[in-house]
């Protein structure tokens, strides 16, 4: 009797969990489709985007050329700029791999940057040159390809219906493979047609001289890979080190900006985990950078009496004429920036920067890389104007609290200015007045915390 | 026997659709609590002075733990006035106005930026590049996890990528830790000390823009690449 009035109880527990689970099921079935769909929608309005983009460069380079005008031409130029700009950043955001679109990154990019060199060229009332003309001619007859391309993917996938989220999902096979192929041709034609542009030669930071640019600080002489050794032991201490071991190069080591042979080195009576790194140029032996990431504890060391060992430690390296700049605590430790000054001028390119533990004071930081890439002997031009004359190209409710002369870089160039320190409207700012030329070459935005000082 | 049997079904059921739904809430409070060890913007204590410590004494008058001037300087009285206020409130009770009893308080804390420099600062991109190396470089040396975050701001740096660590990071298809969702953990210390290594200029890679694990890459694109230094189980290259 009990068995019989029972029988229906596991049956129904079981369908009740059957609709459980197809409730659930169908919940997560089309929360899954939204999602799809409104990444699907994402993605069309990107490729859309990116379409318009590339058609507006298009245009305004030819208006460019056409265009007798400055004022116009600096319009044109800057919204050039802002298309490709718009371009790249929304082609960076679908859903390609980066084989199939770094040439065409890469030419969006230099067109934006190429553009703002055109522009600071025409603002500063020199007339655009014959070939930065043919340049132009070239982008143009580049982007006009290139929107063509797009204008025949556009149609071809509008008519298949493609859909860019079957790029990565597992659908239809036969469909997918098919959207893909035309896709990729497509991409791939691009990306040829873009390898052929030509090398544009100017200044600014995408650019390809920019890019390449070899180290000026090192001498010719080339060091073994056992004399770097043995420089990188003498460099932290030959007593300090117990054993040193050096990271596998590949085939290509000598390719990269500064070729350097790369050392660990496992300092006496720590842990194993605890290294040691060092960086050692192949070029001249000098030591590019160390790291030493031991933990630090709290310590109470002075920024003070940190910047002093860090100074010593400099000298004793042999770097003379070292000026402390900046400094940024984190982390148990202290980074200073310290530059080279040469006849009472700072000389910002050379840069290096040494980190100091705040608990014994010990160095745990080298970097030279931007000294040894950028210092060189310098002919030093005696500024054409007075540090007054420059005063006057400075707003006047500007409040400076220093002044002084200083080389900062320029693009791929070095220029000598008169620096302001100072504050406006409650914040602190640098200014750079052009010491030969009386231009104002660039702004920094300081911020100071409790932790150091940031410029922007 | 049956009656077991249904007993155990019905059991399992409750137990596996508690899972499904059961959110563990301390994993965020953890997360949010490290971000602020970390980054947090200001903590004051015995001996610090400035509106921030004024606000926080305004408050303390207002809610009468506090009696006595409100001056700017943390003493011996804010400091009684905050501890009790902390034993109250079931925060912890050190003296101290971190993120947590500020919020308790209801004041943000700042630095006393002027208007045009408020929210200007790494915070963001630090944190960022930290999340990207815990994800791609758990477990490699540290010097692995700065060549890591070295890369990312290469790219940026680079034209042939985007051109903002955000955008480099979110890239599709570009980090396997992005695509898995593994970015998304709360980063180590060591992580977050190589990505400030990596943005205060450290490059053990020397400019390179690619780096791949020979054991499980899938590319074969990525082979063609110039090879050029292999730190711990990576592969780097231009």
């Amino acid at each position: 009797m009990d068995r019989n009035r029972r029988w229906w109880i596991a049956p129904s527990i079981l369908g009740l969990a059957l609709i459980i689970a197809l409730v659930w099921g169908y919940n997560e079935y089309t929360t899954k489709n939204e999602l799809g769909v409104a990444l699907e929608n994402h993605y069309q309005r990107l490729f859309f985007d990116v379409k318009k983009h590339v058609e507006n460069v298009q245009v305004n380079l030819s208006k460019a050329m056409l265009s007798k005008s400055r004022d116009q031409n600096v319009l044109l130029l800057s919204q050039i700029m802002n298309e490709a700009y718009f371009a790249q950043d929304k082609l960076g955001q679908m859903p390609i791999t980066h084989a199939e679109t770094a040439k065409t990154e890469k030419f969006l990019n230099q067109v934006a940057d190429y553009s703002y060199y055109l522009i600071q060229t025409h603002l500063q009332g020199k007339p655009i040159s014959n070939e930065q003309m043919a340049s132009l001619a070239n982008l143009q007859q580049n982007s006009a390809t290139f929107n063509e391309e797009l204008a025949k993917l556009q149609s071809e996938l509008s008519d298949r219906n493609f859909l860019f989220g079957s790029l990565n999902a597992r659908q239809n096979k036969k469909v997918q493979e098919g959207n893909e192929k035309v896709f990729q041709t497509s991409l791939t034609n691009i990306e040829k047609n873009m390898a052929k542009t030509p090398e544009l030669i100017y200044d600014g930071p995408f650019a390809d001289q920019m890019i390449n640019r070899k180290p000026l600080g090192l001498e010719n002489r080339s060091v073994s890979k056992n004399e770097a050794q043995k420089i990188a032991v003498e460099f932290f201490g030959a007593n300090r080190v117990q054993d040193v071991t050096s990271f596998e190069e590949g085939k290509d080591s000598s390719e990269i900006r500064i070729p350097s042979y790369t050392f660990n080195l496992h300092p006496k009576n720590t842990s194993k985990e605890l290294a040691v790194y060092m960086g050692v140029s192949k070029k001249g032996g000098h030591v590019l950078w160390m790291a030493n990431p031991r933990p630090v504890p709290k310590g109470n060391l002075s920024i003070k009496d940190a910047q002093e060992k860090a100074l010593n430690y400099l000298r004793q390296k042999g770097f003379e004429n070292m000026e402390p700049n900046y400094y940024l605590r984190y982390d148990g430790t202290v980074l200073f920036n310290f530059v080279y000054k040469e006849q009472n001028v700072t000389i910002y390119p050379d840069l290096i920067k040494v980190k100091v533990a705040l608990d014994n004071g010990e160095i745990v930081g080298f970097d030279a890389s931007a000294y040894y890439l950028n210092h060189h002997n310098r002919k030093i031009e005696e500024p054409k104007i007075t540090l007054e004359e420059a005063r006057k190209e400075v707003r006047t409710d500007f409040d400076i609290n220093s002044s002084r002369l200083a080389l900062i870089p320029k693009g791929k160039n070095e220029v000598l200015c008169y620096e302001f320190k100072g504050s406006y409207k409650g914040a602190d700012y640098i200014v750079y007045i052009n010491a030969l030329t009386g231009n104002e070459e660039q702004i920094l935005q300081i911020i100071k915390n409790e932790n150091g000082t940031l410029t922007f | 026997m049956k009656r077991f049997t249904i007993t155990t079904l019905i059991l399992v059921l409750v137990f596996l659709s508690i899972l499904m739904f059961y959110e563990p809430n301390n994993v965020l409070q953890e997360a949010t609590n490290r971000y602020n060890a970390f980054f947090a913007p200001r903590i004051l204590y015995w001996g610090t002075q400035g509106q921030d410590v004024k606000n926080v004494q305004w408050q303390l008058v207002k809610w009468k733990y506090l009696i006595g001037r409100v001056d700017g300087i943390y003493g011996a009285d804010t400091y009684r006035a905050v501890r009790r206020f902390q034993a109250k409130n079931g925060l912890r009770v050190d003296g101290v106005v971190g993120p947590q009893t500020a919020a308790a308080l209801g004041i943000t804390l700042t630095g006393a930026a002027p208007a045009s420099a408020q929210g200007i600062n790494r915070r963001g991109d630090e944190y960022l590049l930290a999340r990207t190396i815990h994800g791609e470089a758990r477990g490699e040396p540290y010097i692995g996890k700065v060549a890591v975050g070295a890369v990312v701001l290469n790219r940026v740096r680079s034209p042939k990528f985007p051109n903002t660590v955000a955008g480099v990071v979110y890239q599709p298809l570009a980090f396997t830790a992005v695509a898995d969702g593994q970015i998304n953990l709360t980063p180590d210390k060591d992580s977050i000390k190589a990505a400030r290594d990596a943005l205060n200029g450290w490059d053990p890679t020397y400019g390179c823009l690619y780096y791949w694990n020979p054991a499980t890459a899938t590319s074969r694109w990525i082979w063609s690449r110039k090879v050029t230094l292999k730190i711990g189980k990576h592969w780097f290259g231009l």
